[in-house]
């Protein structure tokens, strides 16, 4: 069942029955993952070049590896600064079948002698083009708003001035580490939908921060963990790989996400039954240009789904960043490959740990950073 | 009877007061949505209400004005295949032209409903949207 026909289910047969009866719950999730990007291996040219420096389409990828290796971040923008070409652009044309521009340049070495190469790649050409981001898929997120006199351009998009709207980025209830709050059945190693194609957790995300407030039934209330993956980019989909543009931010790559969750138990049926009204997210002002913003208040996510919150005492109109359309595409899309027994589910080979804290970056001397 | 059309008109026909003579000679409300001017000439987003006659005659006036006159479908475009619908736009659109639609989680673009303010263009994430006029 797809995480929504399963919360249906409980609600009407109980969760004592719904453990019973379903096996599998597939969750989806499709929205700006900034820490995304790929890495490739282009292959040797004759006479052989060390790429120290890589452009795809004008935007850096970062070379300091072997000599034909490069990873390109999404957030990377082309060397005019145009927010509207960035490396997230650049990967979803490589998955939509272009051909992009290589240059790289280098100082030459006797092992190898070129010092620069200006070509065209694709997907077709490279060994390996690998998704490979270190912190998608997060657990939950914050609320923003903005109590200021002007429009605030944010990655949580555009903010009208004196609480003109509010904008949000979770799909809540079908969000896959929503529907499993303490990561028991999600790990290292879980085979995970990835853009369109099959991929794993690699490790925890960073920032992964499952020490946050949670509810009495321990849904985080601000953004906890998150996830590292990976998957073969050659197989990935631009319906679900996308380069997105916040103005005045920079670039990110949307990407979706699903993560079948196996029912072992009640516990985690009674887990995958939490519905938006159980799950909540604290609103920041987001003109506080500080770290630590203050809380506003706490929302419910079908407050948020309803289209309009209030902030004091204000009727707020509210928008997601995260496509519900796409979630639950997704969701329907891994239920019908699990059913046809084309993607199979890992027991992770191991659990994230839960004493990880999020620590601040602080201007220090050498001896206070020991 | 009420309809919204997009005006561009020349810097000569900028000196006429075209919306004074609608409203004066035709008898006809006129809101205005939008209004600029610059050196190549000026855009109008207006609302006519009245008579759908009155009306008619109104927009045959505003062309033999040299006034283009194009129905607001043509004001802003969205791009079915760029759009993940993730809806960003919907709380920033002043006429909720851009909706949300629990059922299918789909963001709805009724036409009939924009002003071609503009203000989702910047906004949308995947640039989806594009204003023509």
């Amino acid at each position: 069942m797809t995480a929504e026909e399963f919360k249906q289910y409980v609600k009407s047969n109980g969760v004592k029955k719904a453990a019973k009866e379903v096996d599998v719950v597939t969750t989806g999730t499709f929205g700006a993952m900034c820490s995304s990007g790929a890495y490739f291996n282009f292959g040797h040219s004759d006479p052989p070049i060390k790429m120290q420096k890589v452009w795809l389409d004008g935007v850096q990828a970062y070379a300091g590896l072997a000599a034909v290796d490069a990873y390109l971040g999404a957030t990377e923008l082309d060397e005019a600064n145009n927010m509207m070409h960035g490396g997230a652009h650049v990967i979803e044309d490589l998955v939509k079948g272009k051909a992009v521009r290589l240059r790289a340049t280098s100082y030459g070495t006797d092992c190898y002698p070129r010092k620069e190469i200006d070509t065209f790649v694709s997907l077709k050409t490279v060994n390996q083009a690998v998704l490979m981001n270190i912190r998608n898929c997060y657990q939950n997120y914050a609320v923003a708003t903005n109590s200021s006199a002007r429009t605030l351009y944010t990655y949580m998009g555009k903010l009208l001035p004196d609480y003109g709207n509010a904008t949000f980025c979770s799909a809540g209830e079908l969000s896959p580490l929503l529907n499993d709050p303490f990561y028991r059945s999600i790990g290292i190693g879980t085979r995970i939908f990835l853009g369109g194609a099959q991929g794993f957790v690699v490790w925890e995300g960073t920032q992964f921060n499952p020490g946050v407030p949670r509810t009495p039934d321990g849904v985080p209330k601000r953004a906890a963990g998150s996830l590292a993956v990976i998957g073969d980019l050659k197989q990935m989909s631009p319906d679900f790989i996308r380069g997105l543009t916040f103005t005045r931010y920079g670039t990110s790559l949307g990407v979706g996400i699903g993560v079948p969750i196996p029912i072992l138990d009640e516990e985690m049926a009674k887990a995958c039954a939490v519905t938006n009204d159980q799950i909540f997210a604290g609103i920041f002002d987001y003109s506080q240009q500080t770290r630590s913003r203050t809380v506003l208040r706490e929302v419910s996510y079908s407050e948020l789904r309803s289209g309009e919150i209030e902030i004091k005492g204000k009727h707020v109109p509210t928008s997601s960043l995260s496509s519900l359309y796409k979630a639950k595409q997704i969701a329907s899309n891994l239920k019908s490959q699990i059913q046809k027994g084309q993607f199979m589910l890992e027991k992770p080979v191991q659990n994230f740990a839960l004493d990880r804290v999020f620590k601040p970056l602080d201007v220090r001397t050498e001896k206070e950073a020991m | 009877m009420k309809t919204k059309v997009v005006l561009n008109f020349s810097p000569e026909a900028a000196n006429t007061p075209i919306t004074h003579n609608l409203i004066m000679k035709h008898g006809l409300m006129v809101n205005i949505l939008r209004a600029e001017i610059d050196e190549i000439g000026g855009k109008m987003v207006l609302e006519l209400s009245g008579k759908a006659d009155d009306i008619r005659k109104g927009i045959d006036y505003l062309k033999a004005s040299g006034v283009g006159v194009r129905p607001i479908k043509e004001g802003v475009r969205r791009d079915d295949e760029l759009c993940t619908h993730c809806g960003m736009c919907v709380s920033i659109c002043p006429t909720k032209a851009l909706a949300f639609d629990p059922k299918t989680g789909k963001v709805t673009f009724t036409e009939e409903k924009c002003v071609a303010c503009g203000v989702c263009i910047d906004a949308c994430p995947p640039r989806a949207m594009e204003i023509l006029i």
